[in-house]
């Protein structure tokens, strides 16, 4: 056992152990990933010849997507068992005693490894800092690669050195976002039955599509079309999350966009929804434009696409990009200072023969980043996500909230040991920008699924903010909790929109609450989640703090924030930022809630047709609720303000970058540093206490404006009108490149069209009529000289054959002779053929 | 030979082994003397009489695929059986009492009169077969009526007999015997409608051409067994070398004059019973005027059986000498310009014919001009002289080739055929009509017409030789042989040349058909056409082997037994 190597035997299992959970994990989830796809097929066929009133198509897409999480969950278990949750110290235990009986060579592989733990127990015994440091331990020599576990579907080609293949990697955070999506994607399907059963006709009539002559547009309904698309997303989404290079992430990143084409413009007959369904599309393009980048870079530099390569005996074979730019430790090889910055790579011989710039590194990561900020609506790119609430509701719920939009997030995460400390500075004020902005546009919205859209926009800017100052942990996690209490939201609203015949205007709602109490108060857990609201201090024994998941994640973003705050005191807005807009986020979910819910109706008519939605719609919110409270499950604050990490927690620390978990200092060019997850401990209790106290004033705003009515709020809106007007208009966004891109582009695209249509067109003119010219010509000597000679031909068979049968005269007499006419003719032939002497 | 040592060969050592051979063809007599006795005593009304026939054609048809199997697959050899269907050929073997000795032995029996071995065996398999699958259509299309069944039924098993002892026949009196055997009765079937005049006329013209024709050959035979002292078949070409005293074939020897005006002659027999140009005259008029399930037995199996004693009849003159190799390329060149004439006035004459059986008449000319083309490619290759650039290898390969296309062709050719007549004889008892213009719209009826239409599909492609269907891949294994011939004669190419424009000419009147069928409008007023789901069954059961035998692998499974069979014939 050579030292530099790793130990054969991982922190968490041994290598039969691990090769036996990477075989049924990867089984397990591919059959995840294409049951959707199989679906899919069969929908899109199937519904197109079959009966527009059957609901075949959604019941296979829900079993589709339903096995898909069943499998996922057995991953997660199987995962879950092979991990120990994330405690390395107990596979280690449980190794010693097994292999007590055990003389094989693993048995000293564990020992020698145990022996290398020794010292860091000491040493976390002995400071005595509580429980959290175990896992704190843990962590700073965490090694993501022991947990995960990758391979290679199908090669798709090779190119010089790259080869381009499907792949898959599996690690904690794979199988997280399995689990999420899956599960969060089979409420919304069930939900969408009864969502979308308005289409299961012959004829639909589209209210919003007005024709000359007052009436409107009808058509036959798209049941199974919208299951159909809605499966080939839920392919695309896992393909994109098991993807184990990043072409194949490009391929999937694609496939998502065009899925969330299909279904922004799901009502294509919509002026409106095509134009957002091309928006959304053209702000995807500008960004993979900057992903094309990064991907051009990665492959004249690096030689590979895939992620890591982790190998349970030996250092990898063909390492990945990850396993090429950093040690063991997740530290750089950086040469040289400045411009002439290099960083050099560990190839598969184990020596640092290749090299990049730094600043190329830092272009690829702004590049990949760039693909990041389009796809999860981040500033600059944020005003498409908007408009795409005009897909139906439960479109918005998967694909605009829960899981697409996060992929960006998801992404960056992915990626994130790509990425140079500048990088992560971009990353952070990017994500600070956007959640600020997303965060006021969403006071005063009044259309209820478009508050909700700025609501999601400011939330992944949160979670790229967390990425930024280094909370890598933090962003993944509120990423999760976001997807269960957005969807849960979106859900709701579209129970909502469902139940008043399609009114969105929350100025027309008001008391709904007593029409349809489910809703509402799924609603309200929702909202709870969001604002980050609890009791932290007061501990139950095994409920343990009265917090919904929201609260905590968003707690250690701000706690990562603070910390990093502090380390970089220059950068103190990526901290006050989010601390006040959290305060806003509570201000404006209440809001919503208060205008949509509480009070008294302001629209009779919209009150009175109001109705609590079936079962098949609000069982979804029922079981996403659950979720939205429980899926922090096992994670505590102590008197201390201390925080125990559950178990989502932990299932994302192992997936955690080498280099993370102690943090930095003075890095990179900038001189950045970035908080460890010890230095986060320390401002965990402080930065709670503010995120807390912000959230519950903004609760207390919105409840003395909307349902005190202490404050009136279009005397605010009337004294601050240039302020309203400027939200309102969205941060004039939309008219600033509106005014910066598409006008110059219209007047710059008329040019062409004038030399378009004067000279080119001109020319093909007379090109054409120069073939028109010759084709008549063609034409005539087919006509003349083909023609007649085939005709000719066939008229001289046709007479040859009706002469023939001249001589069939029926006469008997006549064919007797001919008997004696054949028998001469003959012999006669014979003295003509025979072969002379 | 002596009267007296031949009954005494046949009585003393191959009587029981004859028999054993015999068995399948004693069991249609059986069967043939039962109709009768059935309904002397019983009545046709408590046991029909198709069924009798049906019973006694299966039992032979099982008795021969017994026979063929126990060759096959050298269980009188080895007498081990490893797989199942040699498993199922060892039972079959055992429940017919198959000896090494008796059927396990190939060679002449009945003193030589009849020849045994697989290209018998193969003939007859594919007759019975056949003869099975039109009693089954004439049960489903109710021709004859009850009453006239047994009649029927005697005429067609009788000319099956016949047939049988053709395709076997080792002698040339044998020859006579079949082709006039299988002629008889079918004067009698043509004629069976009785009620109509057309019938009538029809059966009296065959008879009396069919009397002309034989009465040519048998002095053709005559002319044979005298220049050549014998009728025993393989002693033909020995005679004929000792004859010829070493001189060379040509038009001033008067034996070898003699000799090729014998064998015109003969061939003039065949000719008749082939329906080839310029002996076709009663074809098309006895077609028209016969039941449809008739014609479709007449242009397959007597075809079929023809074509097997012209192959066995020209191998006779086979052989090494110079002088053999001359009367075999010059009988080659000549079976090449009949079978030109054949298929071109065959195929331009069908284009004005508005009866659908007449069309069908003319169809089966042109089909027979095309395996003529097979027999002709065989003459020109067979014991080609090694001056001619070939291996001994590669013309024993080629000439079992031949033989194999022709083959193939016939198998393919009872289905498709089949196929057509009976799709006519279907729509004539719900239309009472024949003509083309009666088919007009037919596949917008309703499902069953459909299915007949897409039958009638099937078929006509595969009779033009379109892929994927049977016709196509015979016609190709036809043509690749004449091409092959064609490298030793330089007449082989016209051949190949006119059949080529031949296929084009074909596809005109056969897309008649089914233009009718698919694309002309349907008639304003017609009757509902009903067609039980058995007789639907059984044209889809038939239509079937068309596309299977051309595109799946029974394809090779066919032309493989065909190949050893043709193998056989040149050992």
């Amino acid at each position: 056992m050579a030292e530099t190597d790793r130990p054969t035997t991982n922190q968490f299992m041994s290598v039969e152990q691990y090769l036996e959970t990477a075989e049924s994990l990867k089984w397990l989830l591919t059959v995840a990933w294409l049951l959707p796809l199989l679906g899919f097929a069969v929908e899109i066929f199937g519904g197109y010849w079959g009966d527009r009133h059957n609901k075949v198509a959604s019941y296979l897409a829900v079993g589709c997507i339903g096995t898909g999480f069943v499998c996922s969950l057995i991953a997660l278990f199987t995962w879950g068992g092979a991990t120990h949750w994330g405690h390395p110290e107990e596979a280690v235990a449980a190794a010693e005693h097994d292999h007590a009986h055990d003389e094989g060579h693993a048995h000293d592989d564990a020992h020698a490894h145990n022996d290398g733990h020794e010292h860091d127990e000491e040493h976390a015994h002995a400071e005595e800092h509580g429980p959290e440091h175990d896992d704190e331990h843990a962590h700073h020599v965490n090694d993501p690669y022991s947990a995960a576990f990758s391979g290679s579907y199908y090669m798709l080609g090779q190119f010089g050195d790259l080869t381009v293949s499907l792949d898959y990697y599996i690690d904690g955070l794979t199988i997280v976002m399995f689990c999420m999506v899956t599960l969060i994607a089979t409420c919304i399907h069930v939900f969408a039955i009864g969502y979308m059963s308005d289409e299961l006709t012959d004829d639909y009539e589209d209210h919003f599509v007005h024709l000359p002559g007052g009436k409107h547009f009808h058509r036959p309904g798209r049941f199974y079309r919208f299951f159909a698309y809605l499966s080939l997303f839920s392919f695309s989404m896992l393909g994109l999350v098991i993807a184990g290079n990043i072409f194949m992430v490009f391929v999937f990143w694609e496939l998502v966009g065009v899925c969330s084409y299909l279904l922004i413009g799901f009502y294509v007959e919509r002026k409106s929804a095509s134009t957002a369904a091309n928006k959304a599309f053209i702000m995807n393009r500008v960004g993979d434009f900057g992903f094309l980048i990064g991907l051009m870079i990665l492959f004249t530099s690096f030689g590979t696409f895939r992620f890591a390569n982790p190998h349970p005996t030996e250092r990898a074979v063909e390492p990945g990009l990850f396993q090429m730019l950093r040690g063991e430790h997740g530290d750089l090889h950086i040469h040289g200072e400045g411009r002439e910055a290099e960083v050099f790579l560990t190839t598969a011989t184990g020596d640092h023969d290749k090299s990049i710039p730094y600043w190329l590194l830092v272009t690829a990561g702004l590049g990949i980043f760039a693909g990041c900020i389009g796809k999860s609506a981040q500033f600059p790119l944020q005003t498409w996500l908007p408009d795409a609430m005009e897909g139906p509701t439960p479109v918005s719920a998967l694909v605009h909230s829960a899981t697409m939009v996060a992929a960006g997030v998801y992404l960056a995460g992915r990626f994130y040991p790509m990425f140079t400390p500048e990088v992560l500075l971009v990353i952070a004020y990017v994500g600070c920008i956007t959640l600020f902005i997303g965060a006021t546009i969403a006071i005063v919205a009044t259309d209820i699924k478009r508050v909700l859209a700025y609501s999601t926009i400011s939330q992944l800017g949160y979670m790229m903010l967390a990425l930024g100052v280094g909370g890598w942990v933090a962003g993944l996690f509120h990423l999760i909790t976001h997807a269960f209490f957005k969807s849960l939201m979106f859900l709701c609203s579209g129970s909502v929109i469902h139940g008043c015949h399609h009114e969105q205007e929350m100025t027309r709602m008001g008391g709904l609450r007593k029409k349809m109490p489910i809703t509402a108060y799924t609603m309200l857990v929702g909202v709870i989640a969001i604002s980050g609201l609890a009791i932290p201090y007061l501990t139950f024994p095994f409920i343990g703090n009265i917090a919904f998941s929201g609260f905590y994640s968003k707690d250690e973003i701000v706690a990562t924030a603070l910390t990093h705050m502090s380390l970089n005191p220059v950068h103190f807005l990526l901290f006050l930022v989010p601390l006040v807009t959290a305060g806003i986020t509570a201000f404006y979910m209440f809001r919503l809630w208060f205008m949509t819910f509480a009070g008294e109706p302001k629209d009779e008519h919209v009150y009175d047709h109001a109705h609590e939605s079936p079962w098949v719609m609000t069982a979804p919110l029922l079981v996403l609720s659950f979720f939205a409270i429980t899926v922090t499950w096992g994670m505590q604050i102590d008197e201390e303000g201390h925080l125990k990490p559950g178990y989502l927690v932990n299932a994302l620390l192992t997936a955690e970058p080498a280099h993370v978990g102690e943090g930095l200092t003075e890095a990179g060019i900038l001189g950045l540093s970035l908080p460890g997850h010890h230095a986060v401990h320390e401002y965990h209790a402080t930065a709670g206490t503010a995120a807390l106290i912000a959230a519950f004033a903004g609760l207390l705003i919105s409840y003395l404006i909307y349902v005190n009515r202490a404050i009136d709020p279009a005397g605010i809106a009337r004294q601050l009108s240039g302020t309203y007007n400027f939200l309102v208009e969205k941060w004039q966004f939309d008219n600033l490149y509106d005014a910066m891109f598409v006008r110059p582009v219209h007047i710059v695209a008329r040019w062409p069209q004038a030399f378009d249509r004067n000279y080119l067109d001109g020319f093909l003119h007379a090109l054409c009529r120069c073939a028109v010219w010759v084709s008549k010509w063609d034409r005539a000597f087919d006509e003349r000289v083909v023609d007649r000679l085939v005709n000719l031909v066939g008229d001289v068979t046709f007479a040859v054959g009706r002469s023939l049968t001249v001589i069939q005269t029926g006469r008997l007499r006549q064919y007797v002779m001919f008997i004696a006419v054949g028998v001469v003719a003959l012999f006669a032939l014979m003295f003509v053929f025979m072969p002379t002497l | 030979m002596t009267v007296q040592q031949i009954i005494d060969g046949l009585i003393n050592g191959d009587l029981p082994r004859a028999i054993e051979i015999f068995a399948p063809e004693l069991i249609l007599c059986a069967a043939i003397v039962l109709l009768l006795l059935v309904r002397m005593i019983f009545g046709v009304q408590r046991i029909p009489a198709c069924w009798v026939a049906l019973l006694g054609t299966l039992v032979a048809f099982t008795g021969v695929f017994a026979q063929f199997m126990y060759l096959k697959t050298d269980l009188s050899i080895t007498g081990v059986a490893d797989t199942p269907v040699e498993e199922l050929a060892a039972r079959l073997a055992s429940a017919y009492h198959l000896t090494p000795e008796g059927v396990g032995s190939v060679g002449g029996f009945f003193t030589d009169l009849l020849m045994h071995d697989q290209f018998t065996l193969f003939f007859r398999l594919g007759l019975l077969l056949f003869v099975v699958l039109v009693i089954a259509l004439t049960v489903l299309t109710g021709i004859p009526d009850n009453d006239d069944g047994p009649d029927f039924y005697t005429l067609l098993l009788g000319s099956t007999v016949g047939m049988m002892l053709a395709v076997g026949a080792n002698n040339l009196l044998m020859i006579f015997l079949g082709i006039e055997m299988m002629s008889v009765p079918s004067y009698a079937m043509v004629g069976f409608l009785k009620g109509r005049r057309q019938s009538s006329e029809a059966a009296l013209k065959y008879v009396v051409y069919g009397a002309g024709a034989a009465g040519v050959m048998l002095y053709g035979l005559s002319l044979i067994a005298g220049i050549l002292g014998t009728l025993s078949l393989p002693e033909l070409a020995g005679h004929f070398v000792t004859v010829m005293h070493g001189e060379t074939f040509g038009p001033t020897n008067a034996a070898a004059v003699t000799l090729v005006l014998g064998i015109m002659m003969v061939l003039v027999g065949f000719a008749f019973k082939l329906s080839l140009v310029p002996f076709h005259f009663w074809c098309p008029d006895a077609f028209e005027g016969a039941a449809a399930e008739v014609g479709g037995f007449l242009s397959v199996a007597s075809k079929a059986a023809s074509f097997a004693l012209l192959v066995r009849f020209l191998l006779a003159f086979s052989g090494p000498e110079e002088v053999l190799h001359g009367l075999r390329v010059f009988l080659g060149i000549g079976l090449a310009v009949i079978a030109c004439l054949s298929m071109t006035l065959g195929n331009l004459a069908a284009y004005t014919q508005t009866n659908v059986k007449r069309l069908l008449a003319y169809s089966t000319i042109a089909h027979a001009g095309y395996m003529l083309m097979a027999v002709s490619a065989l003459l020109i290759i067979t014991d080609a002289p090694a001056t001619e650039g070939w291996t001994r290898s590669q013309i024993f390969y080629q000439s079992a080739r031949a033989v194999e296309g022709l083959m193939y062709y016939l198998a393919v050719y009872l289905f498709m055929n089949l196929v057509a007549f009976s799709v006519v004889a279907i729509l004539r008892n719900e239309t009472y009509s024949e003509e083309i213009d009666s088919y007009n719209g037919l596949v917008h009826q309703n499902p069953a017409t459909k299915l007949l239409c897409l039958a009638m599909l099937m078929a006509m492609f595969s009779l033009v030789g379109l892929p994927p269907f049977g016709g196509f891949f015979a016609k190709l294994q036809i043509f690749t042989s004449v091409l092959y011939a064609a490298d030793l004669h330089w007449s082989m190419w016209v051949l190949l040349a006119v059949a080529g424009a031949n296929t084009v000419f074909s596809l005109v009147y056969y897309l008649r058909v089914l233009k009718a069928m698919f694309i002309n409008p349907e008639p304003e007023e017609r009757r509902a056409i009903q067609t039980p789901a058995l007789v639907g069954t059984y044209i889809a059961l038939i239509a079937l082997p068309i596309f299977l035998l051309g595109a799946s692998p029974l394809q090779s499974d066919l032309t493989d037994t065909a190949n050893y069979v043709a193998r056989t014939l040149f050992r």
